[in-house]
């Protein structure tokens, strides 16, 4: 058979094909205007400002650009021992620029965050840059303050020269590029994102599990309770849920503080003595607690929604056909409560591996997680670049834990109801 | 949430813009002490200049207004700072340079602004408005006998009980190693200067390390300024850092048995600052002046326990006892600055913290997380 014979046409002779696809373009194009505004959205709240996070936080052209003599001079510089008086006459007129255009201190802002104390030298240098003589500029400067004559800050400086590199990531993890281009730990005394990292991770995946624990049981009970009953139940579910976040927490650190309610109670019934009150507040356990029950309806919502679909005639089935209960459980019910489990435990993760305020109000010393770090550069140090790569890895490491959620159970799997 | 949150944020934007049109906007930290400040000066010069003053909270840092600046969207015209913020942002150039005896008013007597002022500012964008202090204090019921100095605060033998401290490093070092035996100095001279070397860190931070892990001491860390009278209150704490007129609170507005020790004391400031190419910059240069008048930071003394910049304040404050808006209590005892209060104390220094902060933080932090 030839292709001729096979095209069908319309009553005007354009073959049907085309017609069609043209009547489809038009409902294309509807479709797309549609959802147009949706996209926009997203493009503007969602992928634009993760991209310029993503790009801030490798973005390193401000200092490039702020000291391009220094950086021209410094590539014949091997990072031994002091840079010549090439270096330093090419920094001392960079820097005068800047001076005279007032934005000397984004520079300084922007050094001391590769070495501690480039600000107050770069300011000392400014003052005293006046009086300087032509010529010897690698004396003069030396003269300024003794760390110009510290090799490290002249190394510090190198660093930056990349208009763009990942030291930022680096940094995440506590190490940094030394000057032979090896990558090292940072010293061990500031070593302090790694812990952080570990502990992250740790608290979200123990508060999911106890969440996990906690809900499966309620969300059963609410599923296979009476209608008159469960309403009930519901309600004392979803009521902390709608209560504020501070004042779950606020209630928290009055029951669990060691001069608290729970600490009186047990000493007056006299489990234990009035010297020796545990503490449960200000340290992991209270962290545990605190986000465990304000993460519960995270949990309990979804499995209950796909325990409310599970026939409760499964179960009989199973016993019927010879299973003890524990069994027909195990092999027809829990089976079943997978995607509710899925999505629980993916919700509950990811929301407490960026808990912020709760940590910090309750964690006490070993309560500190990455996002607080994270929040303590946005706002303290003002280093953004850093506090994007931070984000950033915390992003990253979300997606990852999708994707192994992907491979193992399957993210079709998942339901919220 | 997170999208919840930036929504409501946005709507805040475009209402702090649409209001701030017709006013002058000042940005300071809210609760109390913002309420201070706007009965102390806002309302009246307000009111002397015919113009609106409207008050706004944040929490601290440089973020927020570097944000409206790099939008093109710049709603605020006054910011109160801490001392470090003023350098940054002066160098930054994003606040107003001061020609400061010609831009604020002399003292009654005719002294210069810049002779009635404490100390000199620390940048040329900054003018003082308050100094705080970073004392410590305890609950008189629970501890037996009196501490008096800031070594008894590090004593665990002599008073037992847990601590409550500050959550970063920020006058933690400066107390341990004034209660480890380093004289301050001059505004605490020795006491940073030792904190330059590592020694000195170490010294520090194995001070505190020790009274955290004390079984006889230990550690609470507090974050927001409510919380160290609360936990002295609760029993929680037997002894906690502060901020003094948060103590002051408590002990005079509320009647809690706790007791104020001004050894080894840091004093801290606060400063306003004007930001360039803000809504109403001319009218916000007149406000602040008349704010920071003899007058003005006088008037804010009268509803919280924090020191006027201006001597001549306190000269007003002394002839006007009882000056506490109670009227029956004198507040010029309960000045950070009061003679009986500074026989041993250091000036936090903000340069110091600028250079070091960071690095400092990491090492705190990574102690931290070691207890």
């Amino acid at each position: 058979m030839s292709r001729e014979t096979q095209k069908i046409l319309t009553t005007d002779g354009i073959p049907l094909e085309e017609s069609l696809k043209k009547a489809e373009k038009k409902n294309k194009l509807k479709a797309f205007l549609l959802v147009c505004p949706l996209l926009l959205f997203l493009i503007i709240t969602y992928v634009f400002p993760i991209g310029d996070m993503l790009f801030r936080s490798i973005d390193d052209r401000m200092v490039t650009n702020m000291l391009p003599k220094t950086y021209k001079a410094m590539e014949n510089w091997d990072g031994k021992d002091l840079p010549d008086e090439e270096v330093f006459e090419a920094f001392y007129l960079d820097y005068k620029k800047l001076v005279e255009d007032k934005t000397f201190g984004k520079l300084a802002t922007q050094l001391n965050y590769e070495k501690n104390g480039f600000k107050s030298i770069l300011k000392k240098l400014k003052r005293k840059m006046k009086k300087f003589e032509e010529g010897n500029y690698k004396e003069q400067i030396m003269g300024v303050h003794k760390r110009w004559t510290n090799v490290e800050y002249w190394r510090a400086l190198k660093r930056r020269a990349p208009a763009y590199s990942y030291s930022k990531y680096l940094k995440g993890v506590d190490m940094y590029e030394n000057e032979d281009g090896k990558i090292v730990q940072v010293p061990e005394d500031r070593r302090v994102h790694k812990i952080l990292w570990v502990r992250t991770v740790e608290v979200a995946f123990f508060v999911t599990v106890l969440c996990f624990l906690m809900a499966y049981p309620i969300a059963h009970l609410l599923a296979t309770l009476p209608m008159k009953y469960s309403n009930l139940l519901m309600i004392c579910v979803l009521l902390p849920f709608w209560t504020s976040l501070l004042v779950r927490t606020a209630s928290w650190m009055i029951l669990l503080q060691q001069q608290g309610i729970v600490n009186d109670f047990f000493v007056w019934i006299g489990l234990v003595s009035d010297e020796n009150r545990p503490e449960m507040m200000y340290n992991k356990t209270g962290t545990y607690v605190a986000m465990t029950q304000i993460l519960l309806p995270f949990m309990v919502l979804p499995l209950y929604s796909v325990m409310k679909t599970i026939s409760p005639s499964l179960m009989r089935a199973g016993k019927s056909l010879g299973g003890t209960p524990f069994v027909a459980f195990w092999k027809v019910y829990f089976p079943l409560t997978i995607p509710g489990i899925g999505a629980g435990c993916l919700l509950v993760f990811i929301l407490a591996i960026g808990y912020y305020i709760t940590p910090a109000l309750v964690g006490g010393a070993s309560g500190t997680l990455i996002s607080n770090q994270i929040a303590f550069h946005m706002k303290s140090t003002l280093d953004w670049s850093f506090a994007s790569a931070m984000g950033l890895m915390l992003l990253t490491g979300v997606l990852a834990i999708y994707w192994v959620y992907n491979k193992l159970v399957g993210v079709d799997n998942i339901k919220l109801g | 949430m997170k999208k919840l949150s930036k929504l409501l944020l946005t709507l805040s934007f475009a209402l702090s813009i649409t209001s701030s049109a017709f006013a002058v906007t000042v940005a300071s930290w809210g609760g109390a002490y913002t309420e201070s400040q706007k009965l102390g000066y806002g309302d009246p010069t307000a009111k002397k200049l015919g113009i609106d003053i409207n008050w706004v909270d944040y929490s601290g840092g440089l973020s927020e207004i570097k944000a409206q600046k790099e939008a093109g969207a710049i709603v605020w015209d006054i910011i109160d700072v801490f001392a470090m913020d003023t350098i940054t942002g002066c160098d930054e150039g994003l606040f107003v340079e001061f020609d400061f005896d010609k831009d604020f008013p002399a003292a009654p007597d005719g002294t210069p602004a810049s002779k009635d002022f404490f100390t000199s500012m620390p940048s040329k964008c900054a003018v003082g408005n308050i100094l705080y202090s970073w004392n410590y204090a305890y609950n008189t019921n629970n501890v037996k006998g009196t501490p008096k100095t800031i070594k008894d605060f590090f004593n665990t033998k002599k008073f037992p009980g847990k601590r409550a401290i500050y959550k970063s490093a920020l006058t933690n070092l400066e107390i341990a190693l004034a209660a480890d035996g380093i004289k301050p100095g001059k505004g605490g001279a020795k006491i940073y200067k030792a904190l330059e070397t590592e020694k000195g860190v170490q010294r520090a931070m194995d001070k505190i390390k020790k009274l955290c892990t004390d079984p006889k001491g230990g550690c609470v860390f507090w974050s927001a300024g409510a919380q160290p009278p609360e936990l002295l209150m609760s029993g929680e704490v037997v002894m906690a850092t502060g901020w003094n007129g948060r103590f002051f609170n408590a002990t005079v507005g509320e009647g809690a048995p706790i007791k104020q020790v001004w050894d080894g004391q840091g004093l801290d400031y606060e400063y306003f600052v004007l930001v360039k190419g803000g809504p109403d910059e001319a009218n916000a240069k007149k406000a602040l002046a008349e704010m920071t008048s003899t007058e003005g930071l006088a008037g804010s003394a009268k509803y919280i326990a924090y020191a006027p910049w201006r001597k001549s304040s306190i000269e007003v404050m002394a002839k006007g006892e009882p000056w506490y808006k109670d009227g029956k209590t004198n507040m010029v005892p309960h000045m950070p600055t009061a003679p009986e209060n500074t026989k041993n104390y250091f000036l936090v220094d903000p340069i110091f913290w600028a250079d070091n902060g960071t690095e400092l933080g990491e090492k705190w932090e990574a102690m931290k997380a070691g207890l």
